[in-house]
C-alpha cells in the first residue's frame, strides 16, 4: 500500500464514521483554543444556531479540559517554562443529525471506580435531577485532587441532549482508557 | 474611598474586566475559560474583598454580562456573588444584572442556578439582544 493510500484510508474511516475533527496525540490548552475556535468556525459556516454551538463548545472544553488535567499520561518538562503535556483524543463528527464529542485518555486502575460511580450516578439523573446537583456542586469546596472545579462531568452531562455513554478497556501497566461520549 | 479601578482586557479566553470602584459599578463581559483559573480570577477576588472590607456601604452594582464561561470559572463567579451576597445581608445595596442573550436558554438557566440562595442581593436577568458576537 502506497503511503497516499494508506492515509486515504483512514480519512475514508473518518468521513465515513461522520468525523469533522479528530486529534490524538498530546494536547494543551493552546490546541484547546486553536481546535475550538476552528470548531466554532466550522459551525457557524454551518449556520448552526448560537445556542447549539455553545452547548458544542462548553462540552468540548469541558473534555479537553479533563483529558489536559486528569490523564494518566503525561510528559513533564521545563524548556524555558515549565510544560505539561497530557495524551489523549478527541473526536467531533456527526452521527443521526446530531453533533458527537467523543474524549478518550488513559487512567490509573485505582481511579476507575469512583469515576464509574460519578457517571453512573450522572446518567441515572434526569434534566431536574442534573440541574439540582449542579446547583449543590457549585456550592462545594472542590475535591482535594481536583485541579479545576468538581462540576466539569455535570456540565458535559447537562448540555447533552442525551444521557452520556461511558466506558473503559484496559490498558497496560496498571492502566485504563478511558471514553466518554456525549450528544448535542 | 481610595480603591482604583480595575481594568483588564479581554484575551480570546478571558473576559473584559471593568471593576469601577469608586461609582460601584462591577462589570465581566465576554468569555472565561482560562488556562489557569486561580491566575485569572485570584486577583479579582483579592481587589473585591479589599474593595468591600475598606470602602463605606455605598450602592454597588455587578453586570455579568458572559457570553461563556466553563466550569472552573463557574465557582470563582460564586465566589464573587457569595462576597456581594455577604456585603447585601450586612447591609449595603447590591444589584446584580444578569445578562443573557435572547436566544440562550443555557444562560438564562444558569443565572437562576446562581441566583437560589442569593437573598440579600436584588438579582436581575436580564434579556439581552443577540450581539452576533457567537
Amino acid at each position: 500500500m502506497t503511503l497516499a493510500q494508506q492515509f486515504a484510508g483512514i480519512k475514508r474511516d473518518l468521513d465515513q464514521q461522520g468525523i469533522i475533527f479528530s486529534f490524538s496525540g498530546y494536547l494543551s490548552e493552546g490546541i484547546l483554543y486553536s481546535l475550538g475556535e476552528a470548531l466554532r468556525e466550522k459551525m457557524t459556516l454551518e449556520e448552526a444556531d448560537g445556542p447549539t454551538v455553545r452547548r458544542v463548545f462548553s462540552v468540548f472544553v469541558e473534555q479537553m479540559q479533563n483529558i489536559i488535567r486528569y490523564s494518566a499520561e503525561k510528559v513533564t518538562g521545563a524548556a524555558g517554562r515549565p510544560v505539561e503535556l497530557s495524551a489523549g483524543m478527541v473526536t467531533i463528527g456527526m452521527e443521526a443529525g446530531k453533533v458527537f464529542i467523543v474524549c478518550g485518555n488513559a487512567v490509573r486502575d485505582g481511579d476507575v471506580a469512583r469515576l464509574k460511580e460519578r457517571l453512573d450516578h450522572l446518567r441515572s439523573l434526569d434534566r431536574d435531577g442534573i440541574k439540582t446537583y449542579y446547583r449543590e456542586q457549585l456550592r462545594e469546596a472542590p475535591d482535594d485532587d481536583s485541579r479545576g472545579a468538581t462540576i466539569g462531568l455535570i456540565e458535559i452531562a447537562r448540555r447533552a441532549s442525551e444521557p452520556i455513554e461511558y466506558d473503559f478497556t484496559p490498558l497496560a501497566d496498571e492502566r485504563s482508557f478511558f471514553c466518554l461520549k456525549a450528544r448535542i | 474611598m481610595t480603591m482604583p479601578s480595575l481594568k483588564i482586557a479581554a484575551t480570546g479566553r478571558t473576559p473584559e474586566v471593568d471593576f469601577d470602584f469608586p461609582n460601584g459599578v462591577l462589570r465581566l463581559a465576554g468569555e472565561s475559560y482560562p488556562d489557569d483559573v486561580a491566575t485569572f480570577f485570584g486577583p479579582l477576588l483579592t481587589a473585591l474583598r479589599s474593595f468591600l472590607a475598606e470602602s463605606p456601604a455605598t450602592p454597588l452594582r455587578f453586570d455579568m454580562e458572559l457570553l461563556y464561561f466553563n466550569s472552573s470559572s463557574a465557582k470563582a463567579l460564586m465566589n464573587i456573588l457569595q462576597m456581594l451576597e455577604t456585603a447585601a445581608r450586612g447591609g449595603r445595596p447590591v444589584t446584580v444584572a444578569w445578562c443573557y442573550e435572547e436566544d440562550d436558554e443555557s444562560m438564562r438557566e444558569l443565572g437562576e442556578d446562581f441566583a437560589e440562595d442569593l437573598d440579600s442581593v436584588s438579582f436581575l436577568l436580564k434579556e439581552v439582544p443577540v450581539s452576533g458576537v457567537r
